[in-house]
């Protein structure tokens, strides 16, 4: 393993690797400083690029955003109190005060440090499990994989807040997607609705492109022309000066924080399809839990911004673990990685690592590699950020939306994947409009081809279905699946009637 | 009264059970047992019983309904004209080619989002226009080697 890592590491120092690491860390930082441009919608205006890269090359300036937006997501959070991306929201409650306090080269620095303390974190876990993961995955049949892509779907829809139903249904219209156009077994046509486009089936980057770039870019221009722009807001004469002594000192001195934080960070980025926005929400809630001075959270005191970022920043790991050990993605980010991985004809899944090892570990290598090259930059050009995050949409959104178009042509050099782009940007801002989540719609795009491919091949080697409930980890896997949302329905039962009580004891008032 | 995820429910439910009776059109193979319309319909009828959960939880929720939160002023307006914009970008990009086409689509998004003042903004309008297009043809067509649309009635 180290002697592969090793190979690796050397491999991605070669300028072909490097140069597409590092251009990825720097469009990643300025993507992630840039509030309401998010990692998603980075790494998607980034895809195009590397189509003409070898699959290492583009890979790598994947990480290098991945990795380089976690980071700089927290510049906006602390100087302007606007989260530069859903995983930097918690860094708000607590860098955006103790900016305002007279210290923002303090808060960013704290950031700063700690994503790049989560990350490596997060390093040893992913290079340490993903093999052995992959290599139990190895072991699984079609009974076992249809039963994963289950709980898969079942995790992320019972997370979602506002309603199990909407999460499961929000499941089920992606896998709806997928049925038409193509049976994934033989290959023949099938509901293509008379549809000319629809004959070959529907490719899921065009959608994952047009639901999650249209879904942020029209929520974000509904509000264009009410509130204060983000350059008012700013002081672009502000001293982000640091003893950087006293930062590392501010973090090491914080060991349970830091690593609990960076464990939760983690563990989320292994379930499917949650990712950094919900890592750093609940990183930031336990260590409030354990803080001897909860009271003092949200007033802009370093375990906040220490925790929000140590974990965004593992959550990365975590979502790689996922995507590199089973094929599911961590997040949107990782769907796109595996809409790259796809288009270079490489599968992802078990035997990712054992077939690719090369590029396994040239992605470990770029992982680690990753933050060295992001903490370069901000040491660097920390100071330019005050003018990026100020970039006006007017100009920002012409041109993600003219390059998702090139992104969804160049997949196949046909117009046919521009049509899904619109359809499923319309769709994508609907859904988001109505209060449909996306992450199971995509995570149901994604594995509903799989899904049915390995229900047809487990109930053609044997048709008794009770194998999937016999077979013990299939059995397990489905067992955790209904757990999944039985729990769902009680946390929402619980919110209710808390809403309810609440409600009441407002009326008694 | 029905809510919107009422009717989002009803939108979902309508669909799936007309695609779901299309579904029973499908021919089976002799090659394979197990039909091209057995996962369509397991998916599809999942899909209908959650959507007439979603109903369901939507009318009972109306009877408990609570007060309505205060309403944020959305510019729905200007949405509307970005997906025309984009919409017509798209359906003349076979026509016009990209590089007249993705003129035209920046020149006109960026007028939408920021109203051009005086002879300065319409110049801004035109440099941010010509630059996107240019910078995205050179990197893609003469880097990358993508080939993007030509234009049917432009040739260009």
């Amino acid at each position: 393993m180290f002697e592969l890592l090793g190979a690796g590491l050397a491999g991605m120092l070669q300028l072909k690797y490097l140069a597409p690491l590092a251009i990825g860390a720097l469009v990643g930082v300025v993507g992630g400083a840039i509030p309401g441009i998010t990692i998603t919608m980075t790494v998607i205006v980034v895809l195009p690029f590397t189509f003409g890269l070898e699959p290492l090359q583009g890979l790598a300036a994947m990480i290098g955003v991945y990795v380089g937006g976690e980071t700089g997501g927290l510049i906006a959070s602390c100087l302007l109190g606007i989260p530069g991306k859903p995983s930097a929201v918690a860094t708000t409650f607590d860098g955006f005060p103790m900016a305002r306090k007279g210290e923002p080269g303090r808060a960013i620095w704290l950031g700063i440090w700690a994503s790049i303390f989560g990350g490596l974190l997060g390093a040893i876990v992913l290079i340490a499990a993903t093999e052995p993961l992959a290599r139990f995955a190895l072991q699984f049949g079609p009974w076992e994989y249809f039963s994963l892509f289950i709980l898969a779907l079942s995790m992320v829809a019972g997370l979602v807040e506002s309603s199990l139903a909407k999460g499961l249904a929000s499941g089920a219209l992606g896998c709806v997607v997928t049925i038409l156009g193509n049976d994934p077994v033989l290959g023949r046509e099938r509901l293509t609705l008379g549809i000319p486009w629809l004959e070959g089936g529907i490719p899921f980057l065009p959608v994952l492109i047009g639901v999650f770039a249209f879904a942020q870019i029209m929520s974000d221009v509904e509000k264009m022309g009410g509130a204060a722009s983000a350059e008012q807001a700013l002081d672009r004469g502000v001293s982000l000066a640091v003893s950087h002594a006293r930062v590392l000192w501010d973090i090491l001195s914080r060991p349970f924080v830091l690593l609990w934080c960076s464990f939760i960070g983690l563990v989320i980025g292994v379930l499917p399809a949650i990712g950094g926005s919900a890592a750093n929400m609940l990183a930031w809630d336990q260590a409030k839990k354990f803080s001897r001075h909860p009271e003092k959270f949200g007033t802009g005191i370093p375990e906040g911004i220490i925790a929000s970022e140590s974990s965004n920043n593992a959550n990365v790991a975590g979502s790689l673990v996922t995507i590199m050990a089973f094929g599911i993605p961590g997040d949107a980010v990782t769907a796109v990685m595996l809409g790259a991985l796809t288009v270079h004809g490489i599968q992802s899944g078990p035997l990712f690592i054992s077939q690719n090892a090369q590029i396994a570990y040239g992605m470990f290598a770029a992982y680690i590699l990753a933050h060295a090259i992001v903490l370069a930059i901000l040491l660097l050009g920390v100071r330019w950020m005050l003018r990026i995050v100020v970039v006006p949409r007017s100009i920002l959104f012409p041109v993600v939306l003219v390059l998702c178009t090139v992104g969804a042509y160049a997949l196949g050099n046909a117009m046919a994947s521009v049509y899904v782009l619109l359809v499923f940007g319309v769709a994508g801002y609907a859904m988001v409009k109505v209060g449909f989540p996306l992450a199971p719609f995509i995570l149901g795009v994604i594995l509903g081809d799989q899904i049915e491919v390995n229900l047809i091949r487990a109930l053609m080697t044997n048709p008794d279905p009770w194998l999937f409930l016999t077979r013990p980890i299939s059995g397990l896997l489905l067992g955790a699946a209904v757990l999944s949302i039985a729990a769902a329905l009680w946390q929402h039962h619980r919110q209710r009637r808390r809403m309810a009580a609440a409600g009441a004891g407002d009326a008694d008032f | 009264m029905i809510g919107r995820d009422g009717w989002a429910g009803l939108v979902v439910l309508a669909a799936s059970l007309v695609l779901f009776a299309l579904t029973l059109r499908l021919e089976d193979s002799p090659l394979v047992p197990i039909g091209p319309g057995f996962y369509p319909r397991i998916v599809l009828g999942a899909t209908a019983l959650l959507a007439a959960w979603m109903v369901l939880a939507d009318l009972l929720a109306a009877r408990r309904a609570a007060p309505r939160a205060a309403r944020v002023r959305r510019n729905y307006a200007l949405v509307w004209l970005m997906f025309a914009a984009f919409g017509l970008y798209v359906g003349t990009l076979a026509y016009l080619g990209f590089r007249i086409a993705t003129l035209l689509y920046v020149a006109a998004v960026n007028a939408l989002l920021d109203r051009p003042r005086g002879a300065r903004g319409w110049a801004r309008v035109a440099v941010v226009a010509l630059a996107t297009t240019a910078a995205v043809y050179v990197v893609f067509e003469r880097e990358l080697s993508v080939l993007l649309p030509r234009g049917r009635w432009t040739d260009f």
